[in-house]
């Protein structure tokens, strides 16, 4: 099992990198709107760097999503995923380590752009290590939530606005407490590690439960 | 057309239950809004504006209360495919919807003069404005999928998935400070509202619970009967083709 | 393995990372959200000038002092520290003395907290003026915001 687990998570690493469209594309997306925002909000480079962990983060999220329809979408139109679920794996598993996937590509490069976006919108450089520590901390709970909605949209046409509309909420605490641990080390008064904690806390129950669900989705959808 | 059996049940049963709802649901306002505006005093605090309390309170548990029974209704829908439980999903989730929308409403409407502002973004409010979103979320699923019976599993499933929302709700003021008051009617060492007030805010929120059911009972009735107007007419086209 | 003991494992990994999960977001949780800070959470955390936060508590009794204008002087307390915070603008109509208030703004270098905006916490309490009139006459209740004001509240967390 773990070999067909394995196996599984080389050939979409495999497949993402190949294609590299899908990586490229959330880059850029993220790249795009940090861009845009100073732009829209004037000089004031106080307020920028007050607001930069939020907007660091919610561009994060858009662009994660932007990325997620892609989980199951292209092994859906190929036929594989039917035999996915003929296969040795449980499907539980399988939409695991799709969202897996997904965190590998897309989370951690997002991940590992945020810093340096953060410096366009004059984010304290100190606090770079715990904007990197809360991404990589809540990444994992975009990309597996954001597989439920993929499995759930499978195969609908404009299913962009309708995952967002269903997905976003979902997002709230992992925004809230991603945000808070990087506040916290930039003004304090709290300490950033307590949200931090509660940040893994929240991925790690995704972890577990969105497989779940994501599982279940893609057998309604499929049968 | 054996599940239909369970439907044509449930169809006998609103036609028996319906005008006796409906009588209470209008004698349950009449009393409930009398009794809310004409008999109970003012708050020693806050006045004549206590009254927006027998509005915004029920809204806000019955926002919960849809919410759950939309949770209940994805559990049978998922494990014992009843029938039934998709058609009380599906209507339940518009008509929580309004009772959220109407809680955080009333809930600005009586924030602005007492706390000073419509909206702060603390727990509560926050968790609540979610439900809002997570309620058009399953609206817009329905509306996605064609298909009745993937439509269902889907929404149940996204129904589940929300419904941590429901206890970080009740909860929130527990747990963190927050603007809005503690819990006072639920709570440990009973309700901190005065009996005057409290019998006015227990009818409201009896009248707006026949309510729910009142209009849960008719869009259930209506889902059911569109869906057997679908049926005869996919089984005439294929007449009419054969 | 068989296909039982491996779906044992899974489940039993499951379990597991779930409880980790439940277990830090328990041990954390508590101080992570705060909508405000109490005085005594102010002092303690040496809050530096300018920086903004929400201060929660009661307006002490008889500390209300009204200057020129708008400009409105008052002390915040939680019961064990208090903090005199100044504010111009319309306070809401349930600022009182005794009550529960959360103020938005910035210490100042001479250790009073300036508000851009305050707002009013109300209790739990629900009754009509002559019951409370009477609770206070029997001495059961002492003040309008009792046990159960925002002072309290933080102490719990």
């Amino acid at each position: 099992m773990i070999r067909a687990a394995l196996a599984l998570l080389g050939r979409d690493l495999r497949l993402a990198w190949r294609e590299g469209g899908a990586i490229g594309t959330a880059l850029g997306f993220y790249f795009a709107v940090i861009v845009l925002t100073p732009l829209g909000l004037g000089p004031d480079l106080n307020l920028l760097s007050r607001i930069a962990p939020g907007i660091l983060w919610v561009a994060l999220l858009l662009a994660g999503l932007l990325s997620a329809d892609r989980i199951f979408h292209n092994d859906y139109e190929d036929g594989s995923l039917d035999l996915l679920t003929l296969g040795p794996l449980p499907l539980e598993l399988v939409a695991g380590i799709k969202s897996l996937a997904h965190w590998i590509t897309t989370g951690i490069p997002l991940t590992l752009l945020a810093p340096v976006l953060g410096l366009l919108l004059n984010l304290p450089i100190e606090s770079s290590g715990f904007l990197v520590l809360s991404l990589l901390a809540g990444t994992p709970a975009v990309s597996f939530v954001a597989a439920i909605g993929a499995g759930l949209t499978l195969g609908l046409r404009r299913s962009g606005v309708l995952m967002a509309l269903m997905i976003l909420p979902l997002y709230v605490p992992a925004l809230i407490f991603g945000v808070a641990t990087v506040s916290a080390s930039i003004t304090g008064p709290a300490s950033p590690w307590a949200p931090l904690m509660i940040l893994c806390g929240i991925s790690l129950a995704s972890l577990v439960l969105s497989p779940i669900a994501a599982a279940a989705a893609l057998r309604a959808a499929l049968r | 057309m054996i599940s239909l059996a369970n439907p044509t049940r449930f169809l006998e049963l609103v036609r028996i239950v319906l005008p006796w709802l409906t009588g209470l649901t209008v004698i349950l306002f009449a009393v409930g809004l009398y009794l809310s505006f004409f008999v109970a005093p003012p708050d020693y605090q806050q006045g004549e504006t206590v009254k927006i309390m027998f509005i915004h309170v029920p809204s806000a548990w019955l926002a919960m209360m849809a919410y759950t029974v939309i949770a209940i209704a994805a559990l049978g829908s998922l494990i014992w495919r009843h029938p039934l439980a998709d058609v009380a999903g599906k209507t339940a989730a518009p008509i929580g919807a309004t009772f959220t929308f109407l809680a955080l409403i009333t809930g600005s409407l009586w924030g602005k003069p007492m706390w000073g502002t419509y909206w702060v973004w603390d727990a509560r409010l926050t968790s609540m404005l979610v439900l809002f979103l997570l309620y058009l979320g399953l609206i817009a699923l329905w509306e996605a999928i064609d298909e009745p019976s993937r439509a269902g599993k889907a929404a149940a499933i996204l129904a589940l998935v929300g419904f941590v929302n429901v206890p970080i709700i009740k909860f929130s003021v527990d747990w963190w400070n927050t603007l809005h008051q503690p819990a006072s009617v639920f709570r440990m060492g009973g309700s901190t509202i005065d009996p005057s007030l409290l019998a006015p805010l227990f009818v409201m929120a009896g009248a707006f619970t026949c309510l729910f059911l009142l209009l849960h009972f008719l869009a259930m009735r209506a889902e059911i009967l569109r869906r057997r107007v679908g049926a005869l007419q996919q089984i005439e086209a294929q007449r009419a083709a054969a | 393995m068989t296909r039982k003991q491996r779906r044992t494992v899974l489940i039993g990994t499951a379990m597991a990372v779930l409880s980790v999960a439940v277990g830090l977001v328990l041990f954390a949780l508590s101080d992570s959200i705060v909508f405000f800070y109490s005085p005594s959470e102010v002092m303690a955390k040496e809050m530096a000038p300018g920086q903004r936060f929400r201060l929660g508590g009661l307006v002490e009794d008889g500390s209300v002092e009204r200057s020129q204008g708008t400009t409105v002087h008052f002390v915040v307390t939680d019961m064990s520290k208090e903090l005199p915070v100044s504010y111009t603008g319309v306070l809401p109509d349930l600022f009182r003395e005794g009550q529960g208030v959360v103020a938005e703004g910035a210490l100042g270098p001479d250790g009073v907290f300036h508000a851009d905006n305050v707002l009013a916490k109300h209790d739990e309490k629900y009754m009509p003026p002559e019951v409370a009139a009477k609770l206070k006459q029997q001495g059961v209740w002492e003040g309008a915001s009792g046990e159960t004001g925002a002072g309290a509240e933080s102490k719990v967390n």
